[in-house]
């Protein structure tokens, strides 16, 4: 049995992000990182590679050369191989496109499953496991908190508004796993060594039998701008805890937010 | 004709509140597009609750499926139902279930994906979405390209539009026709309560939300009552949900629920950004932290440094008390 983890190189979450003069994100002046929820994915399928149900862990991203830093380090924390989609073209890439590029590549690999982390951190959409199952025709499990492979059928493990629920679909399918499923490892030094050395596949959009005109993004970024500044909080400190409160009533009740 | 529809979930009968902020938000985009707004209901007993969404602002209703199943079955009669309908837009809510059926709309049929927005409106026959992205860092707003399919799927956060009320419309329902999708093999093989009762925080209107500085589930106990005397409900932060105080569903933030009280109390949360995107959009930002220096100071409207255990219980029989005089 195979998966195929799906990892996006994102900006990291303490980073400056600034926005090129055509509203990209200026990837050259941010600093780069595995997309955070990704980590629960790979953690996911390592898991379930020790458990052994599953054979072979392999990366798939897409993304400029420099994406491939995301692959290595994804390897260095477990897994079999690492594959990368670049292509000039596909540059300002949106969620169709993307969908489009991983389930061709995806097909190529034929995984039993192909994970994803439940959301990237830049976007935070959600939309390209479900565009990718259904370009792919196979079944979306989801958000789960859990992934569990039983013989020819996957489950997952989701909330539901007062419990959870376990949802199953024959294989293959395309899931996606929540922060719930247990914290990332860490890279070991033998795997940071074993996965620099590790031959990575690079595919261009001729590699998986696309043509670069059908892939123009359905999407534009017409207007990027800050957030309009907050104003300072006013600050209550160094005084007596009933005076706190009552001075914390007195605001809310300005506010009408206490009748 | 240029109709606006939206995804309408129903439980027993009658559709949730996010269905009914969508029908609102429909009917005022499709309005400003010249057309109607329609109504894809799904879940137990839609077909016979449709019409009501009529009430809400819906011009017609497509009921897709009627059965308690996983939402994402209903995926092949909402392809069709939205497959050459002349949709200018298709609203979903920002739920998991509302993000799987959009991805699900997008790949299918090939469709501008947008979302979670904070505000829609139409501008030049196409929508105009505005959303917060790298964690708030930017306001963006997105539209379709030139070349793009007519119809735009959105995801749209909850509390963005209020329920119209009081509405005397009425809704031609009809019946979608079967179709198949893969999505029709996912099954629910088994269904288990974990928490009695969960507060459902995307409606609410104050929140009094507890972090790490909470310190136990006994910790919660304080911040129940000052819900209570409030007229709120409870959340927490990953951190709390984590240690096992309080269930997964109560948690805010980048991977729990996205909120947006009038008001919102954060009681021994830090302000990790994590927890920032999901409660950033409250009204007003009350923060109680040992912290001077915690982050949530950067973006609360008061900020109180002291000593949860010993202000939250006075503040709660101060607010006992003013209601009482």
């Amino acid at each position: 049995m195979k998966i195929v983890v799906c990892v996006k190189q994102v900006p990291a979450t303490t980073a400056e992000k600034r926005y090129t003069s055509e509203l990209r994100l200026d990837r050259a002046a941010t600093e780069a990182v595995i997309n955070p929820l990704d980590e629960y994915a790979i953690e996911q399928a390592l898991r379930l590679k020790e458990g052994g149900v599953v054979d072979e862990v392999v990366y798939l991203s897409m993304g400029p050369d420099s994406a491939s830093e995301a692959l290595r380090r994804s390897l260095a924390m477990g897994g079999d191989g690492g594959v990368l989609v670049t292509d000039p073209a596909l540059a300002g890439a949106d969620e169709w496109v993307t969908a489009r590029v991983l389930a061709a590549a995806l097909d190529k690999l034929a995984p039993e499953v192909s994970l994803m982390g439940m959301a990237s951190d830049d976007a935070r959409g959600s939309l390209v496991p479900g565009a990718v199952a259904a370009i792919r025709g196979v079944p979306l499990l989801a958000y789960g908190s859990e992934l569990r492979l039983t013989d020819g059928a996957a489950q997952i493990r989701r909330l539901n508004p007062t419990g959870f629920d376990l949802l199953e679909a024959p294989l293959p399918v395309v899931a996606s796993v929540t922060d719930q499923v247990g914290e990332p490892r860490y890279a070991s030094l033998k795997g940071i060594m074993a996965a620099r050395r590790m031959e990575l596949t690079t595919w261009a959009l001729a590699d998986l039998g696309l043509d670069p005109a059908d892939l123009a993004p359905l999407t534009r970024v017409v207007a990027a701008d800050p957030p309009p500044a907050k104003p300072p909080a006013q600050v209550i400190s160094g005084v007596a805890p009933d005076e706190a409160a009552s001075r914390v009533a007195d605001w809310l009740a300005e506010r009408k937010l206490i009748a | 004709m240029a109709d606006v529809a939206f995804l309408a979930e129903f439980v027993d009968g009658h559709p949730t509140r996010s269905a009914l902020e969508l029908a609102a938000g429909a009917a005022e985009l499709a309005a400003a597009a010249g057309g109607g707004a329609v109504g894809l209901a799904y879940g137990p007993g839609a077909a016979d609750g449709a019409a009501g969404l009529g009430a809400a602002g819906a011009a017609r209703v497509v009921v897709l499926g009627s059965e308690a199943a996983p939402a994402v079955t209903i995926a092949g009669p909402l392809v069709e139902a939205v497959r050459d309908a002349g949709l200018v837009a298709v609203l979903a809510p920002a739920t998991p279930d509302g993000r799987d059926l959009s991805g699900v709309l997008v790949g299918s049929l090939g469709l501008p994906g947008f979302g979670p927005v904070r505000a829609v409106r139409m501008e030049g026959g196409a929508v105009r979405c505005e959303m917060s992205t790298l964690q708030g860092a930017m306001i963006t707003a997105s539209q379709p390209a030139p070349s793009a399919p007519a119809t735009s799927v959105v995801l749209v956060s909850s509390g963005t539009y209020a329920p119209s009320e009081g509405g005397s419309g009425t809704a031609v329902v009809s019946q979608a026709p079967a179709a198949d999708s893969p999505q029709a093999k996912v099954r629910i093989v088994e269904t288990a309560a974990e928490a009695a009762a969960i507060a459902a925080l995307e409606e609410a209107e104050i929140i009094v939300a507890g972090g790490r500085g909470v310190g136990s589930e006994a910790g919660f106990e304080a911040l129940n009552q000052l819900a209570a005397v409030l007229g709120g409900v409870v959340g927490a932060s990953r951190a709390a949900a984590d240690a096992g105080w309080v269930p997964y569903q109560l948690q805010i933030g980048q991977t729990g629920k996205v909120v947006k009280p009038a008001l919102y109390l954060a009681v021994g949360i830090s302000g990790a950004i994590q927890h920032r995107v999901g409660m950033q959009a409250a009204e007003h930002i009350v923060a109680i932290n040992r912290d001077p220096d915690a982050p949530i100071g950067e973006f609360a409207d008061l900020f109180v440094v002291g000593d949860l255990f010993e202000i939250v219980p006075r503040l709660t029989a101060e607010i006992e008390r003013r209601k009482g005089a």
